[in-house]
Parts: C-alpha cells; sequence; structure tokens
C-alpha cells in the first residue's frame, strides 16, 4: 500500500490532504463501485471467453455439430504434426521481424526528416497520419486492386510505359505476394512509429545539440550519443507493441493475399481464422492461439514493464 | 574521425531528407489518387488503359453505391454501433479511470496493471472466444453482438488511456473541493470531468474510429444485411477474382470521410492523447 501511493506523483496539497483519513474512508466503496463496470465487461467479454476458449481447445467441437466431445491434447498434437506447422511460424516470425524493422528505419528516417524546421511541416504531419487513421480495410482493398493481376493500376502503368507486354499477377506469385504483404504491413505501420519519434525527439532539449556542435560532433555522432538515447524509451515501447499488432494482423492478410498462393503468405491469424471459421474445427481453432500465448505473453510483459516504469516517473 | 554523413554539407543533407519525405510522401498520395479518380471514371474506363484523369467525369458509381448496393444501410448500422458503443465506453471509463487513478482502495494497484494488460490482448487472441460466446449468447446477426465485441478492447483501451491523462492533470481543485466538503461524486462531475474534456475527446474519437474501422469481429458476427457493418459492405464489393471497382472505390472515399474529418477536427487532441495513451501511459 506505501509502495503503491509512492508510485503516483502526488501535489503537496495531496499529501497534505492524504494524510487526512477521513476523506478517504469511504473510498473502498466507492472505488469498487466505480470500477464495477469496466470490471464486469473485461471479466465477462474478455476472462470469461478467453477460459471458455481454453476447455473449447481440449474438444473435437465444430461448428453447427453441438458441444463436441473432450479429446485431451488431440487438437494440440494435431497442429504440431502438421507438416506446414513450422513453415507457418518461421513465415510469422519472419514477416513480423522485417515488417517491424523496416517500420523502425522508415520511421526513423521520417521523423528525422520532419524534426527540421520548415513551411508547411504540420500539414505534411497530417498527411503522413493518413495511412494510420484510414480503415485498414479500405487500404487493403485499394493496394489489393492496385496490384491486381487483371485489372490493377500497376500493370496498366508498367504497360503503358512498354516496360512489361503482359499482366503480371503480382499477388499469385509466392515472391512478389510475400513483398506486397510486407509492403503494405508497413506503409500502414511506419506514420505510427514516424509520429511518436517526432513527439519524442522533441523533448529532446536542442542546447544538447548545440553543445555537442560546438564540441565537434558530426551528425552521425550526435544522432547517436543524442537522439538515440533520448528515444532509447519511446521506441522501445513502440517496437514492442507494434510487433505485438504486427505479429497478430489478421485483417491485412486476410483481404490481401487470403493466405495464397497456396499458403505461402499463411500467417498464425489467417490459419486460426481459416481452421476455425472456414474449416469450422473451433477445437483447432482455439488452440492454435493458446499455442501462441507464451510468446504473446513474453511481449506483453515486456511492454507492459516499460509502460508501469513511465507510470512511475 | 569523419564519416561519409558528417561530410555532407548541411544543404545537400536539406535536400536528401527533402526528397526522402517526397519518396514517402509520393507512396502515400499514390494509392489514394488512383482511389479518388477511379470513383469518378466510368466502369469502360476503368477496365481499358491507364488513364491519370478521369475522360468522362460521373457519378454514376455514388449513384450506384448509394441505390443499388446497401450502403446507406451498412453506413447506418456502423453509426448506430459506433454511437452506442463509443456512449458506453466513455461512461465506463471515465468511472473507472477516476477511481483507479485517484481513489485509494486495495485492489487498486492490481487492477490498475491488469486494464494495460487486457489492452495489449491481440484481437487474434480473442477472435474464436469472442464468437463462441456471441454465438452462445444468440446474438450474431444483433447490434448488441457487436457492441459487445467492441465494446471488449475499448474499455481497458479507454480506461488506460484516461488513466493516462488524469495522472497528467493535477488534482488540486479536487483536493479542494473535497476539503470544502464536496463530495467524491460531485466533484468527479464538476471539476474532474470538466478538466478532463480533451483527454475524454480523444477516447471517445478513438472508440468511434475503432468501431467504425473495424472489419474482422464485423465480419464474423453479422453476416445478414440489415445488421452488416460498412466495412463488411465494402469488402463484398471484391468477389472471387472479380472487383466491382468503381462502386468500391465511391464506397471507399464515403466511409472514409468521417473518420479523416473527425481527425481534422480534433488533430490537436489526438496527437496529444497519441503520446498520453499510447506512449507516455
Amino acid at each position: 500500500m506505501s509502495q503503491e501511493t509512492l508510485r503516483k506523483p502526488l501535489s503537496p496539497q495531496q499529501l497534505a490532504s492524504s494524510k487526512n483519513r477521513s476523506l478517504f474512508s469511504g473510498d473502498t466503496r466507492l472505488g469498487w463501485l466505480l470500477v464495477a463496470p469496466a470490471l464486469l465487461i473485461v471479466l465477462g467479454m474478455v476472462g470469461y471467453p478467453f477460459l471458455e476458449a481454453i476447455r473449447i481447445s481440449f474438444t473435437d467441437r465444430m461448428i453447427g455439430r453441438g458441444p463436441g466431445e473432450f479429446v485431451g491434447l488431440d487438437n494440440y498434437r494435431y497442429i504440431i504434426q502438421w507438416p506446414q506447422f513450422t513453415e507457418m511460424v518461421v513465415r510469422t516470425v519472419s514477416f513480423t521481424i522485417v515488417a517491424v524493422f523496416l517500420k523502425t528505419v522508415v520511421g526513423l528516417i521520417l521523423a528525422t526528416a520532419l524534426n527540421q524546421d520548415f513551411r508547411g511541416r504540420n500539414i505534411l504531419r497530417g498527411v503522413f497520419m493518413l495511412p494510420w487513421i484510414l480503415p485498414t480495410y479500405i487500404i487493403v482493398l485499394v493496394w489489393r486492386w492496385i496490384f491486381d493481376g487483371q485489372t490493377g493500376v500497376l500493370n496498366q502503368i508498367l504497360m503503358s510505359w512498354g516496360l512489361i507486354d503482359a499482366n503480371i499477377p503480382f499477388l499469385a506469385k509466392t515472391w512478389s505476394a510475400i513483398g506486397i504483404l510486407i509492403f503494405v504491413l508497413v506503409w500502414k505501420g511506419y506514420p505510427f512509429y514516424a509520429l511518436t519519434f517526432l513527439a519524442g525527439m522533441q523533448t529532446i532539449p536542442k542546447d544538447l545539440y548545440e553543445a555537442a556542435k560546438v564540441d565537434g560532433a558530426g551528425r552521425l555522432a550526435r544522432f547517436r550519443y543524442i537522439t538515440l538515447p533520448g528515444l532509447q524509451q519511446v521506441m522501445g515501447v513502440v517496437i514492442l507493441l507494434s510487433t505485438i499488432w504486427t505479429m497478430n494482423t489478421l485483417e491485412i492478410p486476410l483481404l490481401l493475399t487470403g493466405g495464397g498462393p497456396s499458403n505461402d503468405t499463411e500467417v498464425f491469424p489467417l490459419l486460426t481464422y481459416h481452421l476455425a471459421l472456414q474449416n469450422f474445427r473451433l477445437g483447432e481453432g482455439a488452440a492454435l492461439p493458446i499455442m501462441m500465448l507464451p510468446v504473446i505473453a513474453l511481449l506483453v510483459l515486456g511492454v507492459a514493464s516499460y509502460m508501469d516504469r513511465e507510470a512511475i516517473e | 574521425m569523419t564519416n561519409v554523413f558528417d561530410r555532407i554539407p548541411e544543404s545537400v543533407f536539406r535536400v536528401i531528407s527533402a526528397a526522402v519525405i517526397g519518396i514517402l510522401l509520393f507512396m502515400i498520395i499514390f494509392p489514394l489518387y488512383f482511389m479518388l479518380i477511379t470513383a469518378f471514371k466510368v466502369e469502360r474506363e476503368i477496365y481499358s488503359e491507364l488513364t491519370w484523369i478521369p475522360l468522362e467525369p460521373t457519378i454514376q458509381n455514388f449513384y450506384d453505391v448509394f441505390y443499388n448496393f446497401g450502403i446507406p444501410l451498412y453506413l447506418r448500422n456502423t453509426l448506430i454501433v459506433a454511437g452506442i458503443t463509443t456512449l458506453i465506453v466513455i461512461i465506463v471509463s471515465v468511472l473507472a479511470s477516476y477511481a483507479l487513478t485517484r481513489l485509494r482502495f486495495p485492489g487498486r494497484a492490481g487492477m490498475a496493471r491488469g486494464v494495460l494488460f487486457v489492452y495489449l490482448v491481440p484481437s487474434s487472441l480473442m477472435l474464436i472466444p469472442m464468437y463462441l460466446i456471441i454465438v452462445k449468447l444468440g446474438l450474431t446477426n444483433s447490434y448488441t453482438g457487436l457492441v459487445i465485441a467492441n465494446m471488449s478492447f475499448s474499455v481497458p483501451f479507454c480506461t488506460w488511456l484516461l488513466m493516462g491523462y488524469l495522472r497528467s492533470i493535477s488534482a488540486e481543485m479536487e483536493e479542494a473541493s473535497l476539503i470544502d466538503g464536496c463530495t467524491r461524486m460531485l466533484s468527479l462531475w464538476y471539476i474532474v470531468i470538466p478538466l478532463s474534456v480533451p483527454g475524454i475527446v480523444t477516447a471517445a474519437i478513438f472508440t468511434f474510429n475503432n468501431v467504425w474501422n473495424e472489419f474482422i469481429f464485423a465480419l464474423v458476427l453479422a453476416q445478414d444485411d440489415a445488421h452488416k457493418m460498412i466495412s463488411v459492405g465494402l469488402a463484398n464489393f471484391y468477389r472471387a477474382d472479380f472487383y466491382m471497382v468503381g462502386p468500391m472505390m465511391a464506397g471507399s472515399i464515403i466511409a472514409m470521410t468521417p473518420v479523416v474529418i473527425l481527425y481534422i477536427l480534433a488533430q490537436r487532441y489526438v496527437v496529444s492523447g497519441l503520446s498520453a495513451g499510447a506512449v507516455k501511459g
């Protein structure tokens, strides 16, 4: 309890009044009362469904076929023994790493570029927010059409410039489909990085740079020894958060490639969707996310520790 | 110890910056530009060869979207679900965040931390469980089901965001009102809420937009026309190997307009909310 009191930055007035116990005597009842609606929603709509999913992962329940029977670890065994399982995990992990890396790099570059003083900077910042604020499904549908092999704009452009003779089905070829998936993930994601990095950069005192300049530090040295350390906290949170989001994105692969061509872009959330809602195998569909839980939990704990630390400050 | 970066003169560096911004800007404008012009093209022109400006500008696609496809109905459904969800989420989150930041009671610390964890639970983990519960409750193809699903991610997020906001504003006036004999609830209503308007606006915008933009749960939970959300309605313009490109682009422009307007109106709030909610906590 005393440790908890320390966590919050208290104003002198608050400190003074918190000694006055009588003010807070009704806090316990009122506190629980005010938290109750939120708690009910979270327990009922996140906690309970989650426990229910764990239970169902041990059954052979299928859509439209009653409750199903207890089958122990069969679903887990089935998924692990499935020949493409390892491929799917490797694919999910590598797409995530590549996408997060590119988002970080592009985000840093854009934030650095936008951090300079020039006219129209605020308007530009607004435009760069677009990919982040626009509905994901619209963005994916538009890119999918652009890369479409029949009527896509990219094919039309390449054709009109005489670069190709016949339409290329970009989304039907392994490597271009993978490339496009990562491209759209990055396109949608880097503005959030850039905007938070930019916000972080603007909290770094300008005189640090001036002093470093006077001491003869070059551009790279200033970036490395002032900007990067100053951004460390923000970068840590953003990268971990985005790793969780990127790894769990279902919407983008579902609408862009649907896992194709021939499962080459079938990532973990997509496989969950396909197992449970296309093959109607709810037991397996429930088991797969639970198998990924340790990885997700580790990432979540990582972010939570970062964000908690910030909250204490 | 000079390296390549340091040898670049300042003027050249500015040019490089401008070029980088230019390229990234182009990548953002490119799809949006084609979305815009394609919405005003006649069907023949879309499928023939490339044109950068519509040869025969038309509003036929918008007309089709409104009168031949159920878009107005889907927009209405989405507005209802997003409105109800936002209202409930804001009320619930304001109460919870106030209690979790300002009151001292056993269980507070654990719950405050719990909020963060629940907010971080990815939706791919919740898809099947949520689907099962909604089916069990018989709430597929209903506004209630959609509201419940959307609330489940928005409540933890908004509570977290508002907790961050409340921590950042001073408790002085509140304390003064309490010492003067104001009850907690009166102080919440007359002092805390008016002071938190920017935070509440940010939370409301995020919630509304999240529901408006949500696709996966809308797809899984509501397939019938009477309750279909705009995201699912638009995705249906793409069927198997055939795109109804013109109507899809026109529909996309209509669907993204409210989102863009909200952000333009509230850009100031959103940028501060971005650092308060997603980074600073």
